[in-house]
């Protein structure tokens, strides 16, 4: 860390240096801290940097391999494509706010709650597994539990004689994939705000109460504002959690949504589309998409923070 | 760099036929030991020098060739046996694209990644053959193909038509595409990929569309009008809530799922052997709008083992190789000729559907084939969903 001496420290009489001009700080010898950090920064550049790099530059590449703008063209041209931001933005959303929603109320039952000890435990175990549980195993199990030939469809079906996907109901829809990415979007909000939850301290309610305030007033003026970095945050998480779902949605519904990562999967593989310049440019889309959320999250995290310090 | 290869051959040849002597000058070192047969003229190579060539080359790199797929498992292991040869299989996965990228960008390098004998949709074989990346070869049983590229640089090696796979019992047994409309499909009727994905389903809207039109489309316009009517058909599917559009995988096909799939009949057969009886499947050819979907075969131009690539073929082209695709429930493309010699064994033919029901398949040409699929996959969402 720099040390920065503030006017008052500077002004303190000196005397071991006397009037002697101040030497240049010596050098601070080489730090075996940063060995410790390096595989990290390894890590970051073959993963990420160059992978960015590569869809930066492949999105201006045409199908025969040369220089074109027609891709980034293509991104606000086509209906199809202007649909699938429009839906990815659309489920994202729904699925971060119901889930920072759930999670938040499931994550106070838990802490502040007053539940007892045990149902805290089985709860963060059990949004820990949840949290991971995604992809191919997780639409499987969707389909065979809530499908057309679901154990639980069938089990209502023999109980109650009702046929719940007679009506009309059917899980592969906009709502349906909701559910799905719900499953894994609430226990990652409830693994984030149980302890912040548990950093409310009991003194800070019992002084708003002192001073006449309600339970309202308590939230609204105290827990909330200190939370607020955390929850949004956390929000931001989600979204970019759904936003880049893969796996999921295309083993769920394959065709039938469509989302921006399954349509860059049928450009960049498969027999059909096969164009991997549009493939690369729609996915430099969703990271100035995302560069912008998190622009507007760190934005908002510096006002909301300005409370907490 | 083409002609860089084309070159190389060429040397090959002129050294054995001790003939060039102003390039043979130029490389006097290249000169092999061994004459071998001539590559250029794309003729038939005699099967004894062939396989004498083949194996100075000792091996053969294939690419997207799926053990589980029309037999290729046992195709690929009686090649190496009889002939004694290796055989290295590159991403068995791979789609056509896939396969003619992996010619593309081995032009330069005759390692073990560079394929010699690609098998792609025959919608491919125009890039394949503008690009320059297949060679011309005639196998022995060039004649009795009915499906090929005339100057030799590619033919159709089987086909599959679309069928309906039924599970018994789940939903009644249709007979045509309009009994799919019905509300006792409700919910029910799937296809086994997506349509901006996977040409098989491309190909089931497309034969959908020549259901409706009547009769096989010979035209262009009638072509195109049965584009139009597929996705008309899909519509009506979609809107009365019997299409379902996940993608129906042996997976969800044995949980149930997806009662009724529109598959290839070889990959349709196959799952109703590895499930075997659970669930029960019933293999229907519809009555109309049955569809062919053919592979090609083609030979890099690049190709690092250029006999062991043609030996491949002479292989799989013989009445002994195109038997083994029908093992694997895929018709071989000279069904008809070895029909009519009568060299395929009863029992095998039982185990397929009716040959009759075959009597009308529609084998679409390369240009339906391109232009319907552009048609499909720009509409489908649209025409469908509407979005």
């Amino acid at each position: 860390m720099a040390v920065e001496r503030s006017p008052r420290a500077d002004a303190r009489p000196r005397q071991d240096q006397g009037d002697a001009p101040r030497a240049r700080p010596p050098r601070k010898p080489f730090s075996w801290t940063w060995v410790g950090v390096a595989p990290f920064f390894v890590f970051a550049f073959l993963f990420l940097f160059l992978p960015s790099a590569s869809i930066f530059f492949r999105s201006f590449e045409s199908l025969d391999h040369r220089f074109t703008f027609q891709n980034i063209l293509d991104l606000f041209q086509k209906s199809d494509i202007r649909n699938a931001y429009k839906l990815s933005l659309q489920i994202s959303a729904a699925t971060a706010l119901g889930g920072a929603f759930l999670g938040f109320l499931l994550a106070y039952a838990v802490t502040i709650g007053g539940l007892p000890r045990a149902v805290r435990n089985f709860m963060l175990s059990f949004s820990g597994v949840a949290s991971n549980f995604a992809g191919v195993p997780l639409a499987f199990a969707f389909v065979a539990t809530m499908g057309n030939a679901g154990l639980v469809t069938r089990i209502i079906e023999s109980t109650t004689g009702i046929d719940i996907h007679a009506g009309g109901f059917t899980i592969y829809n906009f709502w349906g994939l909701s559910i799905v990415y719900m499953y894994f979007q609430f226990p990652l909000m409830v693994l984030i705000m149980a302890p912040a939850l548990d950093g409310l301290r009991r003194e800070w309610r019992e002084a708003c109460e002192n001073l006449g305030g309600s339970t309202w007033h308590y939230w609204r003026y105290v827990a909330l504002p200190i939370l607020a970095p955390t929850l949004l945050g956390t929000a931001i998480l989600l979204f970019g959690n759904a936003f880049g779902a893969y796996a999921t949605a295309y083993a769920f519904t394959g065709s039938f949504l469509n989302l921006v990562t399954i349509v860059i999967g049928a450009q960049i593989q498969g027999d059909v589309l096969y164009n991997p310049g549009l493939g690369n440019a729609m996915a430099l889309g969703m990271i100035v998409i995302m560069s912008m959320v998190m622009s507007v999250y760190i934005w908002s995290q510096r006002r909301a923070a300005r409370w907490v310090r | 760099m083409s002609s860089k290869i084309s070159r190389r051959d060429f040397l090959k040849v002129s050294a054995a036929a001790g003939a060039g002597a102003v390039l043979a000058s130029c490389a006097p070192t290249a000169a092999p030991t061994v004459a071998l047969p001539d590559l250029t003229t794309g003729e038939s190579i005699p099967l004894d020098a062939l396989i004498k060539a083949a194996q100075s080359e000792g091996s053969l790199t294939t690419i997207a060739l799926p053990h589980d797929w029309a037999n290729y498992g046992e195709m690929i292991e009686t090649y190496k046996s009889k002939y004694g040869m290796q055989v290295n299989e590159l991403n068995p996965d791979a789609g056509s694209a896939d396969e003619l990228e992996a010619i593309r960008a081995n032009k330069e390098a005759k390692g073990p990644q560079a394929p010699d004998v690609i098998d792609i949709g025959v919608a491919h074989t125009v890039t394949a053959m503008n690009d320059g990346l297949i060679a011309k070869y005639k196998v022995a049983t060039f004649d009795t193909i009915p499906m090929k590229d005339p100057g030799g640089y590619w033919w159709a090696e089987y086909y599959g038509a679309l069928v309906f796979e039924v599970i018994k019992g789940a939903v009644p047994i249709p007979s045509d595409w309009e009994d799919l409309l019905k509300p006792e499909y409700r919910g029910k009727v799937a296809m086994a990929g997506d349509v901006l994905k996977s040409n098989q389903s491309v190909q089931t809207v497309f034969a959908s569309g020549i259901s409706r039109l009547g009769k096989n489309p010979e035209t262009m316009e009638d072509a195109m009008k049965a584009a139009e009517l597929g996705l008309e058909y899909w519509k009506e599917l979609n809107a009365a809530g019997n299409f379902i559009p996940v993608i129906a995988d042996q997976g969800k096909i044995a949980m149930g799922e997806t009662p009724l799939v529109m598959e290839w009949d070889y990959l349709a057969l196959a799952n109703r052997d590895s499930l075997a009886g659970n669930p029960e499947l019933e293999i229907v050819v519809p009555k109309t709008g049955v569809i062919a979907g053919p592979y090609a075969g083609g030979i890099s131009a690049y190709a690092p083992h250029p006999y062991a690539a043609r030996l491949w073929w002479e292989f799989v082209m013989s009445d002994e190789g195109q038997l083994l695709y029908l093992k694997g429930y895929a018709h071989p493309i000279r069904f008809n000729d070895m029909a009519a010699r009568g060299v395929i064994p009863a029992d095998m033919a039982a185990k397929l559907p009716p040959a009759e029901a075959y009597a009308n398949a529609y084998f679409p040409t390369v240009e339906i084939l391109g232009a319907t699929k552009t048609y499909i996959t720009d509409n489908w969402r649209k025409a469908v969903f509407g979005e």
